[in-house]
């Protein structure tokens, strides 16, 4: 396990724990509902309303870092889906299936009141309907409108000028779309939805993620940085899957200020850093040793990955006159701005060369295809722009193909034929 | 393992003189509707090109869900791109390896080298989550390298979620799509001209239907000859195809049924025949298909007497027009387990290795076989270059159908 230097990095993950123990004794001793939700949801509404939302990703995370994702996609296989079907997003499903509850982790999914996801590709309708099934549980479903308008340099407009960067026709069916989940929970939970709440919530996002982007400058520009990549994820995303929370936005502030803090101490996470690298994709969730692997060699440092960056950039909106329409904007192009053309090359150079990347990993999963679109251009922005391009086939939570000698000589070789030479 | 080279030398007499595709046409084919079809599908490119040089602007179609009758009904030639090759020149610098499928790939290739020079618009609709990505690509392409000729593209984003704001969505669309076709043929497309659309595409889905009335339950045309026979109707302009549609089914339903275990294949998109040249090579005859190049291309006519013939076009393609991205599951089943349970003897699953979608469906589908005792195989090979250990399976399945019938 990658060494933890924050405090709050502890505190992030005892958080998780508790907070995942709590849900399970509220769901069976108080049968109180909760849902399952695709990471790309807007997760708020459920926050407003009052019901737990469990990550589909991040459960997925925690089943491939606790090793067991062998062992749940074997059971996959075996009931006659292939193996060339994507794992990330049914993993977790794959854990229902396997109806052993012994073997999950913390115990295991409790049954949901609802699973949600937003159909950003053809495999999920399939995925959460046969979870649904398999829980005997409800299941609601965004479908995902189609970009057609797609101007350059979208992070300039999503604070301010979001109103401009996705389309009327998009953002109205969102809305929708989204008054028919809030119709939804309000018959889970028997209260009434409150627009004034969801308004108060959104702004406390925009806070949230305000303190992201201080620490996000802040390694920016420190000479070497003050934390490491995966500890950068392990904060933000717990409080991302809670954004708009107390706890949340507290964290957000203390992660913050503990990187100031180094920051003003001169600490960095690895004194030797030479060389600065990015991670583009989702985290190798099953070997997150493999970033802290290349530090003493080579003084090469993961400093960035799309989670902390995106956070800022992604999610803050500003002007929340109508904040059902300003959520509908949050959520309606996560697939295009973070992984597709135009928009997620252009992005990921931006940020590389804020970050003063020397070097990028790009991770393509052949194990889930729809998360490997728009990795080709990516490649070649970066490359365009003198960054060296690793690819890396491999698949993020799936480690029954992944060769962890073989992969960390292969960047070896990379990072002293193409980094260091240049 | 030795792959398999599809080719007519596989073919029982009987199927071998009737569908092989490499036949030269000559004058003893030339006036043989099977034979023209056939051609038509096996260049399926030649009436958009004969088109495009007499002047008529050319829309390329990528998938099924697009209304035929409004680009026809803007003066325009309407037709599906189906080019085969999924590797050419410069594509791994744009697109991955092994993460879209062959034809997918096969068409964007087409696009970024200029083989699509012919188009005035490339239609691209939502059918599937990888066109919206070819729809980007090929944007994202344009933009990046001007010189290179890639055709205008524009996605017509109807979504195939059964629900009132995937309705409104999806109409609203249509009303965009025909917009951008009357800039493109510079005429206000009038009700008159939807309405010879859509007599005349209704005429080329009566023509299907009778078709597929002559294979199943009793089988008159096998699975090879029908698939080119319908999947031509893409192709070509639809007058055209219903005449010559017509012919051939008066050629075929004076003949006797064919024999051979009847067989349904379901799975992922079948966009050439060699999965059909396999089966019928053992002696089964494929008579359904789970697939908008066969059995599903047809559907129900669109009402020619309704008020607003541009609903009546959207709703045909949004509520009868097969899709992957199709959902509930009840409504995505519906087509395979009438079909399923009714004058076959066995079901065929493709799922090719590229496959990630269908994948999903078939332990369900599967289950509703077994349930009652409905024989299936599984098939797991790239149709194009089946193996020998693959024959082998086939080769029992189809002897197992025979000696139960």
């Amino acid at each position: 396990m990658a060494e933890k230097q924050l405090e709050c990095t502890v505190a992030a993950g005892e958080h998780q724990k508790s907070w995942f123990a709590q849900l399970r004794n509220d769901v069976f001793e108080k049968q109180q509902p909760y849902a399952i939700v695709q990471a790309d949801m807007p997760f708020e509404l459920f926050q407003v309303m009052g019901v737990p939302a469990v990550s589909n990703q991040w459960w997925a995370a925690i089943i491939s870092a606790k090793r067991r994702s062998a062992y749940y996609l074997d059971i996959l296989n075996s009931l006659g889906f292939h193996e060339g079907l994507c794992r990330y997003c049914s993993l977790s499903a794959a854990s229902t299936l396997a109806r052993d509850s012994q073997a999950a982790p913390w115990g295991g999914l409790p049954k949901p009141a609802l699973l949600c996801a937003r159909l950003t590709c053809d495999c999920l309708q399939r995925v959460f309907g046969i979870w649904a099934d398999a829980f005997g549980s409800e299941f609601f479903f965004l479908d995902n409108p189609g970009a057609t308008e797609l101007p350059a340099r979208w992070w300039e407009y999503s604070r301010h000028r979001w109103r401009e960067l996705f389309e009327d026709h998009r953002l109205k069916f969102t809305v929708a779309q989204l008054q028919n989940l809030i119709g939804v929970l309000e018959r889970l939970t028997g209260r009434p939805f409150q627009i004034d709440r969801l308004r108060d919530l959104m702004e406390n996002v925009n806070r949230q993620e305000e303190y992201f982007e201080e620490a996000y400058q802040l390694i920016c520009s420190a000479p070497r940085t003050p934390v490491r990549m995966h500890e950068q994820v392990a904060n933000v995303m717990a409080a991302q899957w809670e954004r708009g929370s107390e706890w949340a936005v507290g964290h957000a502030r203390t992660f913050r200020d503990q990187v100031r803090e180094r920051v003003r101490r001169g600490v960095a996470a690895c004194p030797g850093e030479r060389l600065r690298l990015m991670w583009v994709g989702a985290g190798l969730w099953h070997d997150t040793d493999f970033y802290t692997a290349f530090e003493e060699e080579f003084g090469a440092v993961f400093v960035w990955s799309m989670y902390l960056a995106f956070g800022p950039d992604g999610y803050i909106r500003y002007g929340l006159e109508d904040p059902l329409l300003a959520l509908a904007s949050r959520t309606v192009s996560m697939n295009e701005q973070l992984h597709n053309p135009p928009w997620a090359n252009e992005w990921i150079v931006h940020q590389a060369r804020r970050q003063r990347i020397d070097a990028a990993l790009v991770l393509t999963p052949l194990g889930t295809k729809p998360a490997a679109t728009g990795n080709r251009f990516i490649e070649r922005a970066l490359e365009d722009a003198g960054i060296p391009v690793l690819r890396v086939v491999a698949d993020m939570v799936d480690a029954r193909g992944w060769d962890p000698e073989g992969m960390r000589r292969r960047v070896s070789e990379f990072l002293t034929l193409r980094v260091q030479a240049t | 393992m030795r792959g398999c080279v599809i080719s007519g030398s596989f073919l029982p007499a009987r199927i071998f003189t009737m569908t092989n595709p490499n036949v030269t046409a000559h004058d003893g084919l030339e006036a043989d509707p099977i034979e023209r079809l056939t051609r038509r599908y096996e260049n399926p490119a030649a009436e958009a090109l004969a088109a495009a040089a007499n002047g008529t602007p050319v829309v390329g179609i990528t998938s099924n869900t697009v209304p035929w009758e409004l680009v026809q009904s803007a003066g325009a030639f309407p037709c599906v791109i189906n080019p085969t090759n999924p590797d050419p020149p410069d594509i791994g610098n744009f697109m991955e390896e092994g993460v879209f499928e062959d034809r997918i790939r096969a068409i964007f290739g087409a696009a970024i080298s200029g083989d699509l020079h012919y188009l005035s618009l490339l239609l691209i609709p939502r059918t599937s989550e990888q066109e919206y990505k070819l729809y980007l690509y090929l944007r994202e392409v344009a933009r990046q390298n001007p010189r290179r000729p890639v055709p205008p593209v524009y996605l017509y984003d109807m979504l195939h979620t059964r629900s009132p704001e995937s309705y409104a969505y999806g109409m609203e669309r249509t009303r965009s799509l025909k917009q951008r076709l009357e800039a493109l043929a510079g005429k206000t497309i009038e009700r008159a001209d939807l309405l010879q659309a859509i007599r005349e595409s209704n005429a080329a889905r009566r023509a299907i239907r009778n078709l597929l009335s002559l294979r199943k339950p009793e089988p008159r045309i096998s699975g090879t000859e029908a698939l080119a026979c319908i999947g031509s109707s893409h192709l070509m302009r639809r007058r055209e195809y219903a005449r010559l549609a017509e012919e051939v089914l008066k050629r075929i339903e004076t003949r006797n049924p064919l024999a051979g275990a009847r067989l349904l294949v379901e799975g992922a998109s079948l966009h050439h025949r060699g999965l059909h040249l396999a089966l019928e090579r053992h002696g089964a005859v494929v008579v359904a298909e789970d697939d908008w190049w066969g059995s599903r291309s047809s559907g129900e006519e669109i009402d020619e007497g309704a008020d607003d013939l541009l609903q009546a076009i959207f709703e045909k393609y949004y509520l009868d027009t097969p899709s992957p991205r199709l959902f509930p599951f009840e409504t995505a089943d519906t087509w395979f387990q009438q079909a399923s349970t009714g004058g076959i003897d066995g079901v065929v699953f493709y799922l090719p290795p590229e496959d990630c979608v269908a994948g999903w469906d078939y332990p369900r589908r599967r289950r509703y076989l077994d349930e009652r005792g409905i024989p299936h195989l599984l098939v797991r090979d790239d149709a194009k270059s089946i193996s020998e250990a693959c024959h082998e399976r086939i080769e029992k399945f189809v002897r197992g159908l025979a000696a139960g019938r």
